[in-house]
């Protein structure tokens, strides 16, 4: 299915960046400007996703340029579904951002650079090329360089640089491995690499020496934007210390960044044929070590954004479990646990936003009493902590459950860490309820006391939290629904042909050492 | 060409990783823009003909281009290089900025002084 619209999905935040940034100073039209245009790429991302919702796929080749040469942006199941929670996402840190981000900031470049790196999520979850999921990398990671330093604090530059740092070194191992992928195969358009490997391993011609080397190297740059085991270090600094809208988006796109990448090119391409005996089992462990290091590491702390931040790794180690069993139910899992992860995340980002400025600290030791002051508050915070933890009715429980289920045969091993790491998020969610929210306020030090009724034009931060949480009530409560999308999803990973079809790249090969028939 | 290209390669990535390894922040700078340079060279030295699978030679996708080198690697590296430039400029001026609030530009300084002010890097106080 050829849909031509697709570019908009990158053209509109492009555009409305452009113009926000023309109105520097003025934030009410900024945010409207911005608002506007999320809810125009949502409601176009909804309208195709209900479109595609048995499985087709939607295409769009640039300038008309037939694949590989022209830029193609595909538009299937797991696209679909993810740019739509990115935009909700998004929407809901922004309306958070409205009372939450500091004035000064706010009337200049949030907003601009936000709508940048919606720019890039939506393009790096559209492109169907390997270059170009570099280049969208680079637009996700200079619109989060400039938010992480936005606000030029001491410790959030010290900070950014490690992101920064980091970030560029994994860029150019990506950009080298590029290069090796278009040396090696002659294309780096996805479809048309899916098709070579899958042509190749049916005929039993081996795939060219050090494929499985490509898919290592692939492996540690998307490891290291999505935080997998050993990679993980730069990320619970780079969010503890910013902004908390900031850090709430971050949370909940950037990493997904990185796995969606994994998700997108590994079954297709980077785990077929021999490469698949070298990168499953890397795949399970570091799943196994995030998963489990991650949640010790959170269990450890003290401070509610530390909690949530090195929560984030663990909850990636699901989503690297799920893709490494390879099954479509598996694949599925990971789709939708990313989908509700996303929601609940940031919304307990927010939260804690919120908490913050109520009780003045982050700092467990030093807050309490926030349930009987502020009730909603309270509410938001229990339904998005006993979803991320995975309760029955909530949302984390059927990404869990498909995981789980679906790795028993194969990692027993996995899953029992996976049950073990459940126990323990529900420890270090609990942690922070009995000690933040019931704990009596008689028992706080002086402190603490001063700010806890403090209330302010909170207005849009409770909105932002609310959107979130809505949005992840109703993953949980239509877990059906959106799991058959998820299992198509999975399902065209393990079998790419509806995909290759879609995309239809010319073969080259019919040409090759004849120079005619192109 | 290949082996000198690929000397190449090794002598950026070499150097960049003596770099990175500096306290200094600027060193550390410089090295990440090495490696760029490295990864350019390393796409260049790729840019071959690849075999195919029957075992002939992919041709570069222009029509008649029996003698042409393929272009789509240089367009490649290209689109890194116009990436790398604007990476090192946001990196540059950030250095700017965090030696003039600072006055250093050595990780050490810049962590140890984080740990005299704990707790600061909240946005609402």
């Amino acid at each position: 299915m050829t849909n031509d619209l697709l570019g908009l999905l990158v053209a509109i935040p492009l555009g409305s960046a452009v113009a926000s940034v023309a109105m520097v100073g003025r934030p009410i039209h900024q945010r409207v400007l911005g608002m506007t245009s999320m809810l125009v790429m949502l409601g176009l991302a909804l309208t195709w996703l209900v479109r595609i919702r048995d499985g087709q796929v939607m295409v769009s080749q640039m300038g008309g340029w037939r694949a590989p040469f022209g830029i193609t942006l595909v538009f299937d199941s797991l696209s679909g579904l993810l740019l739509c929670a990115g935009l909700v996402v998004a929407i809901g840190c922004t309306v958070h951002g409205w009372s939450m981000v500091d004035p000064l900031t706010e009337r200049r470049y949030f907003h601009p650079l936000v709508q940048l790196l919606m720019m890039g999520v939506n393009q790096s979850f559209l492109t169907g090329d390997l270059f170009n999921l570099f280049v969208s990398f680079e637009i996700v990671l200079m619109a989060s360089y400039g938010l992480l330093s936005i606000g030029h604090t001491r410790q959030q530059m010290a900070q950014a640089y490690k992101y920064l740092l980091l970030n560029l070194v994994g860029s150019t191992v990506f950009v080298i491995t590029a290069g090796l992928v278009y040396g090696m195969t002659g294309t780096l358009n996805i479809a048309d690499l899916a098709r070579m490997v899958a042509e190749r391993s049916e005929a039993g011609v081996p795939l060219p020496t050090g494929f499985a080397g490509l898919s290592v190297l692939l492996l540690v740059v998307f490891g290291l934007k999505g935080a997998f085991f050993p990679l993980w270090f730069w990320l619970p600094d780079t969010y503890h210390t910013s902004p908390v809208p900031i850090a709430a988006l971050f949370s909940g796109l950037l990493t997904k960044v990185g796995v969606y990448a994994v998700l997108r090119t590994f079954p297709l391409v980077f785990a077929v044929g021999d490469a698949r005996e070298v990168v499953l089992p890397l795949l399970a462990v570091s799943a196994g070590f995030t998963m489990f290091l991650g949640v010790l590491g959170a269990v450890s702390q003290h401070r509610v954004r530390r909690i949530l931040a090195i929560h984030v790794i663990s909850q990636v180690g699901y989503m690297v479990f799920g893709i490494s069993l390879m099954t479509a139910a598996g694949l599925a899992g990971a789709l939708y646990y990313m989908i509700q992860h996303m929601m609940v995340k940031s919304s307990l980002f927010l939260c804690c936003g919120v908490m913050e400025y109520h009780a003045g600290s982050d700092d467990l030791d030093e807050i309490g009493g926030l349930a009987r002051r502020h009730r909603w508050l309270a509410t938001a915070f229990l339904v998005a902590a006993l979803s991320l933890v995975g309760l029955p009715p909530l949302s984390g429980f059927f990404g869990k459950l498909v995981i789980i289920r679906e790795g028993w045969t194969t990692h027993w091993w996995l899953s029992a860490l996976g049950l073990a790491t459940g126990a323990l998020t529900l420890l270090s969610m609990l942690k922070i309820w009995t000690l933040a929210f019931w704990r009596p306020e008689s028992a706080l030090p002086a402190a603490g006391r001063q700010t806890i009724g403090r209330t302010g034009r909170l207005r849009g931060a409770h909105a932002g939290i609310a959107i979130l949480v809505a949005t992840a009530l109703f993953v949980g409560l239509a877990a059906e629904p959106i799991y058959d999308i998820a299992f198509h999803a999975g399902q065209q990973l393990v079998d790419p042909t509806a995909y290759v079809e879609a995309v239809d790249p010319l073969r080259l090969d019919v040409a090759a050492g004849t120079g005619g028939d192109r | 060409m290949t082996t000198v290209l690929a000397a190449c390669v090794a002598v950026f990535v070499t150097v960049s990783v003596y770099l990175m390894l500096s306290r200094e922040l600027k060193s550390v700078a410089m090295g990440v823009f090495a490696l760029g340079h490295g990864a350019n060279l390393a796409i260049l030295a790729m840019s071959g003909s690849p075999v195919l699978p029957g075992g002939g030679l992919r041709n570069p996708p222009i029509l008649g281009a029996e003698h042409l080198v393929d272009a789509l690697p240089q367009a490649l590296i290209l689109t890194a290089i116009v990436i790398n430039f604007a990476v090192m400029g946001f990196l540059l001026s950030l250095l700017i900025v965090t030696a003039r609030r600072t006055g250093t530009l050595n990780v050490d300084e810049l962590a140890g002084e984080d740990r005299l002010t704990p707790g600061t890097g909240g946005d609402r106080r």
